[in-house]
């Protein structure tokens, strides 16, 4: 079962969906917590391109906002731009090196928190875009960053043998 | 990205409401089982981590500890045994305010899982007769109010949300004021407090309980903690530390009022 990417995929999104919500609130530096879900988007698009990457960022978001009460799609439309650019600016790249996953998912990260907040402020939840924003992107990017090679590595074997159709298509 | 934006919008439309929320609480009901084995399965390691990085607070509330059980220890000797102690923790269960309001008990389950929301989850739900906008509460005071219900969970904005304010009342100067959530572990700020009334640090803020108020008055809500009048201000900034730990919730009452 598990020699099949329409079975990973989804249970690596669950497990991340549960370390998310159970483990990761403890885990606060200055009360800011990983994101995980953001990091399972950043991954895929690094592993995966730009398609796998927004494919994987929007199924994530769609789970993170179903446990959250900001907008039902907010963090599912921001994952799966984030997801994206990654992937884009994976593929641009000429020679990849061992830091970079970890200075992309800093940098995602980081932007992905910026722009949810934007997002969020813009569709009325204005106390997000207050200075503990600039903490947010801060302490997620850094530990999104940390968390990148382990997270790479699962959403390889997540992904390996799958297409985006394929895997959530079908 | 199509399908996100057309989502936000159905929910922004139906505020709430709709067949979306019908599917954001079918699917936390349906998680609710999974989250529960998790959270018992990693709680050892949530518990390893969480105490990683309150590390400094840890250590001082250890030492606190310790004295207060050196403390404990020599006023046990004058006490009057287990029954006295039964007694006093039953006293604390007991609420002093809000009496006459049914409740319900909750068990809190999780901690939202998000950087900018501070809500924690607790394992009762529409079953219970919970609705969105009940009070909820503990023996010290008051905790927050029901956000979102599903039919066996319900999320519950805590007071230091930065989305959350609740009408006040300082029972030492009788003013009226509106204090707001400035995040987690934060004081409340008070708004609205003019700077020609005397308002004294350790005044108790009540709810104020007035028309059109979502709370019952006479809550508890915290202390004065600090209070300061800046030159050419029309407020005072007044800071209120919540009476109940915020950090530490394990059982609340939500009670079952809707203004």
């Amino acid at each position: 079962m598990l020699s099949d990417a329409r079975f990973r995929l989804p249970l690596v999104l669950v497990l991340a969906l549960l370390v998310h919500t159970t483990v990761l609130p403890s885990f606060r530096i200055a009360g800011v917590m990983p994101d995980v879900m953001l990091l399972l988007a950043v991954a895929a698009g690094l592993e995966g391109g730009p398609m796998h990457g927004a494919v994987m960022g929007f199924a994530a978001g769609m789970l993170a906002d179903l446990l959250l009460s900001t907008p039902l799609g907010l963090s599912a439309l921001v994952f799966t731009v984030v997801g994206y650019a990654v992937g884009v600016t994976k593929g641009g790249l000429l020679r990849d090196t061992p830091w970079f996953s970890v200075l992309v998912a800093f940098g995602a990260s980081s932007a992905g928190m910026g722009l949810f907040a934007v997002a969020a402020s813009l569709l009325g939840d204005t106390h997000v875009l207050s200075g503990h924003l600039t903490t947010v992107m801060v302490v997620v990017g850094v530990t999104n960053g940390l968390l990148a090679p382990l997270m790479v590595r699962l959403v390889r074997w997540s992904l390996a043998g799958s297409t985006p159709s394929r895997a959530f298509v079908e | 990205m199509l399908t996100s934006i057309t989502v936000i919008t159905l929910d922004f439309r139906d505020q709430g409401g709709g067949a979306l929320e019908a599917v954001r609480d079918g699917a936390r009901d349906a998680l609710a089982p999974l989250q529960s084995f998790a959270s018992n399965v990693f709680s050892p390691v949530g518990d390893f981590f969480g105490g990683l990085t309150r590390y400094g607070s840890l250590k001082d509330e250890n030492a606190k500890l310790r004295a207060e059980l050196e403390q404990a220890r020599g006023d046990s000797l004058s006490s009057q045994g287990a029954e006295r102690e039964r007694q006093a923790l039953l006293e604390l269960m007991r609420l002093d305010f809000a009496s006459t309001i049914p409740a319900v008990a909750a068990r809190v389950v999780s901690i939202s899982p998000s950087n900018f929301q501070n809500t924690v989850v607790v394992d009762r739900g529409s079953d219970q007769r919970l609705a969105v906008g009940m009070p909820v509460v503990t023996g010290a005071g008051l905790v927050g109010r029901v956000q979102q219900v599903s039919r066996t969970r319900a999320t519950i904005q805590l007071l230091t949300d930065r989305g959350s304010s609740v009408g006040v009342r300082l029972t030492g100067s009788n003013q009226i004021g509106v204090a707001s959530g400035a995040g987690n572990k934060e004081p409340l700020q008070v708004d609205f407090v003019a700077t020609d009334t005397e308002v004294k640090a350790g005044e108790v803020a009540v709810t104020s309980g007035l028309q059109g108020s979502p709370f019952p008055p006479e809550i508890p809500v915290g202390t004065v903690k600090e209070l300061s009048k800046p030159p050419g201000a029309i407020q005072q900034e007044i800071s209120v530390d919540p009476s109940v730990d915020l950090t530490r919730l394990e059982f609340v009452k939500v009670l079952l009022w809707t203004g």
